[in-house]
């Protein structure tokens, strides 16, 4: 019983961290005024850069900034796109999302002469239980900076009345490029834990919607970053939980169990709809 | 105006690309066997299934002089275009790989029902179709019996990518192979949701593990991937690939792979129309056609031991005899008793 509860609780870590990164970079993005649909997209282009990069440099720690360094390129896009082109912000982050898994794809080929998945490479071990640690970190800080610093309060209204930050004379447009790239960065992070971290090479499709999850905990957590990261611990422990009883109930078939995160999902969205408010300016391009 | 000009470019331009890659290609010679063959999504260089069927077509290039082409599917929508070109081309034989042209092959062999099709992993009703399938549950069957007598904790399990009825042909043979050799062994089975999600796997296996089994076959697609790199920090435990052979992925500690040789069948629909006795109808391959079976264990040879090799063989020869019959769901799994030896 304590066995099961000890793994019970490492793999709602496990599960939760990646999530954890990509969620609050949609909530700086979001809080900026961005809706950042290329979440999962930058999670993964994280996660083949570093891969790519421990491959030629033998060193995984480079590669995990790697896979920061491209989630924030991915980002940087994004929010030139959605800023100085006003390019609508869906189609904008559905064409981060396509770019990132077709370049990986395309990459995959080029370097490993092989479709499909990268050769194994040199990964973090044990230390990835410090992205674990860190990432809960990251969200008490940024709930700080977003609640009590000049930077947070910039960010906020950016995202919830630019004009009034212009006439402060701060440029919204820089303001949101800057939101954005930072939030590719944490995503990239995220797709960098996974492949690095917890796995030790890139396959195609390993993100496996990760990215959309972490949008949809930035929802439940009402765009605040504790809230978030709540919301993917509670993911992250019902998948742990599936994972667990899974065979364990005989007369309840994988494929219902595999659907116990989203039944959650949907219950607690229903608890809490009706005080949800998005910020005000959340994808309107200034 | 810019725009038209250029999209007119790059029209011309993919025109006289695709015609210059036409036309230093020879046709066949007269009275040459023709062979063509259209892969799924996953396209050549997946080193897995259509990989393996091109190879058959190469085999039959080699062997009996075959004349051989190949298109390769982008997207689902080219299914039906490239199998009516192939079909305008004449060829003897047009093969279909994977299980997800099943539906558009059914409507373009109903067309032309005086050209012969092949499909690989699917059955599809038309006189003028050889559908190509495979006894996986006879190899499971001999994984779960090698699983069995290599585990010191009397524990084993599955991973399976989704729970659907090709999978289950899998996890049914494993326990019953198991139960063969062990009727009182514990068959964990766990159940991915996906193909891809390779940190699934591995986050699965170690559970799997952690709760006391030492062996896990999976039949994930790249969810295994997952469970391979789990099993190297943990002497003692194995791993049990599938489809090509895995072995060298995490050497000594993949017991061994199932493999499923799609190169072989494809060979053989080639050359029965070659000896001039075409293969019709559903036609099913198994382990005696060496279609399915297990590795060589190169790395795992000493773990394994050479009495339970011997015991292997025989379990072999009673499934190839007959004697045993895997069972290819829960449902029959349900009704199967160990046979004895």
């Amino acid at each position: 019983m304590a066995v099961l509860l000890i793994s019970l609780v490492a793999l709602t870590l496990i599960k939760a961290t990646p999530l954890i990164y990509a969620a609050l970079g949609g909530v700086i993005s979001e809080r900026s005024g961005v809706i950042n649909i290329g979440l999962e997209g930058m999670m993964a282009i994280g996660a083949f850069a570093a891969v790519v990069i421990s491959y030629y440099t033998r060193e995984p720690a480079l590669g995990i900034l790697a896979g920061i360094g491209a989630g924030a390129l991915g980002g940087y896009v994004l929010g030139i796109a959605a800023t100085r082109f006003k390019v609508d912000q869906i189609v904008a982050g559905t064409g981060i999302n396509l770019i990132c898994a077709g370049g990986a794809a395309y990459g995959l080929v080029l370097i490993y002469n092989q479709p499909g998945a990268s050769a194994q490479v040199p990964a973090l071990g044990r230390e990835y239980w410090v992205l674990v640690a860190l990432a809960f970190v990251a969200a008490a800080a940024l709930h700080w900076l977003l609640a009590r610093t000049p930077w947070g309060l910039r960010i906020r209204a950016c995202g919830e009345n630019p004009a009034a930050l212009a006439s402060a004379g701060i440029d919204p447009l820089a303001m949101r490029v800057y939101a954005v790239t930072l939030s590719g960065a944490l995503a990239g992070l995220g797709g960098a834990f996974l492949s690095l971290g917890e796995l030790n090479l890139y396959s195609d499709g390993m993100t496996a919607g990760r990215g959309f999850i972490a949008l949809a905990a930035v929802i439940f957590g009402r765009w605040n970053p504790l809230g978030a990261t709540f919301a993917c611990i509670a993911f992250g422990l019902f998948e742990a939980l599936q994972y667990v009883l899974q065979g364990r109930i005989a007369w309840l078939p994988a494929d219902a169990m595999q659907a116990l995160p989203y039944i959650a999902a949907l219950v607690a969205l229903a608890g809490i709809t009706g005080k949800v408010r998005a910020p005000a300016a959340d994808g309107v391009p200034y | 105006m810019k725009v038209k000009a250029l999209t007119a470019l790059l029209v011309a331009a993919t025109c006289a690309l695709s015609l210059a890659g036409c036309a230093h290609r020879r046709g066949p010679a007269p009275g040459q066997l023709t062979l063509g063959m259209v892969t799924d999504v996953g396209g050549l260089g997946d080193r897995s299934f259509n990989d393996s069927a091109y190879r058959g077509l190469q085999m039959a290039h080699a062997r009996i002089g075959a004349y051989v082409q190949v298109l390769q599917s982008r997207s689902a929508a080219d299914y039906q275009p490239n199998l009516t070109a192939l079909t305008n081309l004449h060829f003897d034989m047009v093969y279909a790989i994977g299980f997800l042209m099943g539906l558009d092959l059914d409507q373009v062999a109903k067309q032309h029902p005086q050209q012969r099709y092949a499909i690989v992993d699917a059955v599809i009703d038309d006189p003028n179709v050889v559908s190509i399938t495979f006894r996986e549950q006879d190899g499971s069957f001999l994984a779960g019996a090698l699983a069995a007598m290599v585990s010191k904790t009397h524990h084993i399990a599955f991973l399976g990518g989704q729970d659907i009825p090709l999978i289950e042909k899998f996890e049914a043979g494993y326990t019953a192979g198991a139960r063969e050799v062990d009727p009182n062994i514990k068959v964990d089975v766990k159940y991915a949701g996906s193909f891809e999600d390779v940190a699934a796997g591995k986050e699965l296996s170690n559970l799997l593990f952690n709760d006391g089994a030492d062996i896990i076959y999976t039949a994930a697609g790249k969810v295994g991937l997952g469970a391979i790199d789990a099993v190297k920090s943990r002497d003692g435990d194995y791993i049990i690939g599938v489809d090509s052979d895995q072995d060298a992925l995490a050497p000594g500690r993949v017991l061994t792979s199932m493999v499923k040789k799609v190169d072989v069948a494809v060979f053989d629909v080639a050359r029965s129309l070659q000896e001039g006795k075409p293969m019709h109808g559903h036609v099913e391959f198994g382990l005696k056609d060496g279609a399915i079976g297990l590795t060589d264990f190169r790395y795992t040879k000493s773990a394994i031991g050479e009495a339970n090799l011997a015991r292997l063989k025989a379990i072999q020869a009673a499934i190839v005899s007959g004697k045993i019959v895997p069972p290819d769901s829960r449902k029959a799994l349900a009704a199967f008793t160990p046979v004895p030896l």
